[in-house]
């Protein structure tokens, strides 16, 4: 059989692309349930599910560290509870409230302006929390050889029970909150959601970080093979510490965007959550086993849920979408994650063809 | 099984001692605090909350994790096993009781075999994935069988002398629930560690390829093992709904993860080949002991989880950490006969 065929072809190199075809796949679906509801496929309608999205974004591209070096993490809601927990306590004890007057429609009114410890700070003890949190989950791993799946289930345990013991069974509140932090995740920067900014910014420094990176390269080099990654003198174990440190520090920025997006904090904050992460990042290319997976691929990934997410809810299929949106959300995604399995299997199989000269 | 030090001979070496004196620590240290709530009676008495649901749940996690493999599902499968029994009995107008519960067992099996099935179909997609989607699958399902409403109205030897009945025995009130886990165990243990098809999950699991070489049907074996974890959560599942009296479709949220806790306490490990039956039994009875006293101390279930979380943690950790440190040792050791 003749196989030149396919190189001066480009079609057939893009085709090869595997995000690609997740693209497509997420713009057959955009393009499907706009078809049923034409409210679905508007950009406002769009960029709201970005912004929605940005959450689970963010948490995708930690999980994909952590995945790449073979690891794993459930441990993630229960990273975000206690981060933001600890940040919005701060904030609570530091709440100052003063009555002014605010200029609306030309008219003084009376209003109460809440203010408390500065945004910038509160961020950066959420993702120190966070990151505290992953660095555990690490050395536990990698240096305690604790198995990851078992190390997380327990830390998942003892944070919630953390963030729990440090509210005193109290949960955080919109009252609670400086106005600042509220208007957090509603105000507008440049015509975009300041958690799609968040996202940008985190998915452009990862990005660099992973491809252009000796150390982000190192992740793919101990998840594909640690035993020869060690031989070359990586340090796999400092690897899958970092890795899991930035999935900390991604988690506590998340829970911070979670809190002021929900306006509250409460002990089992995010609950289940990670399951949506691994979920957007196995859609997403990325491979349990590690070594495998694309950031561009993830953010894709997470896209996709998004989007089926939301469409549930605009497809209105008979009466209470809510229903059928938690009733057949796993079904969806079960299809998805088996769907790609089959688009690999068939990619697979078209290398192995063109290999064979 | 991890060796905590060199000299030992093997068999003091198993995980079930640590486990054992565990037990009998968390058992003085509670009854010291609470000498009149904290005895050996009223323990037994709360094995019905503690133990029973979520020992049948981990005795058939234990398969999987030989295995190698991971099953979120069982919860969800317990919870929509339960549904089915409860809406099939429909308080005594549907189905007959025997009836609604083999539906429910057969139900259970089915969860699990299409966990299982999917598990050898898509070898590329990890058993924990597979099984965190059927997870949502499996209470969708539940969900839109019950929607927000709870069935019950069961038989009363059901739901209340199966529920909170117990039998005297040696001056004891046992619970009937714990009787029937304990009668099944000893059957569970013969078949596990004693017959020819129940090694083979210890082969597989060591082992998957030169399994297979060696002439296991090793998809087979995995089938089996997922299908009888779906059968032995229905069965958690049929417990559980007798202690609580109606089914919802949230029943037995997070139970998963507290079998797979058992499994693993109990000498199970996530990588396979390693698991048994008395490790298991003993990481109940330690669930027991513990939760049961830090209710009566703090009644808050974040406290008891957070130590549920540490102990898991703290077992699994010690022994390797006691490992590590024997192999540098003998790495040191080797060294210096090779500079001599």
């Amino acid at each position: 059989m003749s196989t030149r065929q396919f190189k001066p072809l480009r079609l057939g190199r893009l085709l090869r692309n595997r995000e690609l075809g997740l693209t497509l796949v997420l713009l057959a679906l955009i393009g499907l349930i706009g078809l049923r509801n034409p409210a679905f496929a508007t950009p406002g309608n769009l960029q709201f599910i970005l912004g929605d999205t940005s959450i689970l974004i963010v948490l995708a591209l930690g999980m994909m560290c952590v995945l790449l070096v073979g690891s794993i993490d459930i441990s993630v809601p229960a990273v975000m509870a206690l981060s933001a927990m600890t940040a919005g306590i701060v904030m609570k004890n530091n709440l100052v409230q003063a009555d002014t007057q605010v200029l609306v429609d030309g008219a003084l009114t009376a209003a109460t302006v809440k203010t408390s410890t500065p945004l910038p700070l509160l961020l950066l003890l959420a993702a120190g929390v966070g990151a505290a949190c992953g660095l555990l989950n690490g050395l536990l791993i990698a240096y305690g050889r604790v198995l990851p799946i078992v190390a997380t289930l327990g830390s998942q345990y003892i944070l919630y029970g953390l963030s729990h013991l440090i509210s005193g069974g109290q949960a955080i509140y919109r009252k609670d909150m400086s106005d600042a932090f509220i208007q957090f995740t509603r105000g507008n920067v440049l015509g975009f959601n300041s958690k799609v900014l968040i996202m940008l910014a985190a998915f452009l420094v990862l990005m660099a970080f992973i491809n252009y990176t000796r150390y982000g390269r190192r992740l793919y080099a101990v998840g594909s093979n640690a035993e020869a990654a060690r031989m070359s003198g990586i340090n796999t174990r400092a690897v899958t510490l970092s890795a899991h440190t930035i999935m900390g520090l991604l988690a506590g920025l998340a829970g911070m965007l979670y809190a002021s997006h929900d306006n509250k904090v409460t002990q089992d904050m995010a609950m289940g959550y990670e399951m949506y992460v691994i979920a957007a990042c196995v859609i997403g290319g990325v491979s349990v086993t590690g070594g495998v997976g694309k950031i561009t691929g993830v953010a894709l990934g997470a896209l996709t849920i998004g989007v089926i997410n939301n469409g549930l809810t605009m497809l209105r299929l008979t009466g209470n979408s809510e229903f059928w949106k938690k009733a057949i959300q796993g079904a969806v995604i079960l299809i998805a994650i088996i769907t790609n399995v089959y688009i690999k299997r068939a990619h697979e199989r078209r290398v192995l063809r063109e290999r064979r000269l | 099984m991890a060796s905590v030090t060199g000299k030992l001979p093997a068999f003091l070496r198993r995980r079930e001692w640590l486990l054992a004196i565990l037990v009998l620590l968390t058992y003085f240290l509670f009854n010291a605090q609470r000498p009149d709530n904290y005895t050996f009676p009223k323990l037994l008495n709360q094995t019905r909350v503690y133990m029973v649901d979520v020992g049948f749940m981990a005795l058939g996690m234990l398969l999987v994790l030989i295995l190698g493999d991971i099953d979120i599902s069982v919860a969800a499968t317990a919870a929509l096993s339960a549904t089915v029994m409860g809406v099939s009995y429909r308080g005594g107008e549907g189905l007959p009781f025997w009836a609604a519960v083999l539906l429910m067992l057969l139900t259970g099996l089915a969860c699990g075999l299409f966990n299982g099935l999917l598990v050898i179909r898509f070898k590329e997609l990890f058993p924990m994935i597979i099984t965190l989607s059927t997870l949502t699958l499996y209470r969708g399902i539940a969900y839109i069988i019950l929607k927000d409403q709870s069935a019950g109205s069961f038989p009363a030897w059901y739901a209340k002398d199966l529920g909170y009945g117990s039998l005297p025995l040696m001056g004891l009130e046992v619970p009937i629930m714990l009787l029937c886990l304990l009668a099944v165990l000893p059957f569970y243990y013969l078949w596990l560690h004693r017959t020819a098809s129940g090694r083979r999950l210890f082969a597989a699991g060591t082992n998957l390829t030169a399994s297979r070489y060696s002439g296991l049907h090793t998809d087979r074996i995995k089938l089996t093992a997922f299908a009888m974890n779906g059968l032995f959560a229905a069965i958690g599942g049929f417990f559980l709904t007798s202690r609580t009296g109606s089914v919802k479709y949230t029943i037995g949220t997070g139970f998963e993860m507290q079998a797979i806790a058992v499994a693993v306490l109990g000498g199970a490990s996530t990588s396979g080949g390693r698991g048994s039956v008395a490790g298991l039994l003993l990481a109940l009875v330690l669930l027991t002991a513990l939760k049961n006293g830090l209710m009566l101390l703090y009644n808050d279930a974040f406290i008891l989880n957070l130590s549920v979380g540490l102990l898991l943690i703290l077992v699994v950790l010690i022994p390797n950490l006691f490992q590590a440190l024997a192999d540098r040792r003998r790495i040191l050791r080797q060294r210096m006969q090779l500079a001599k």
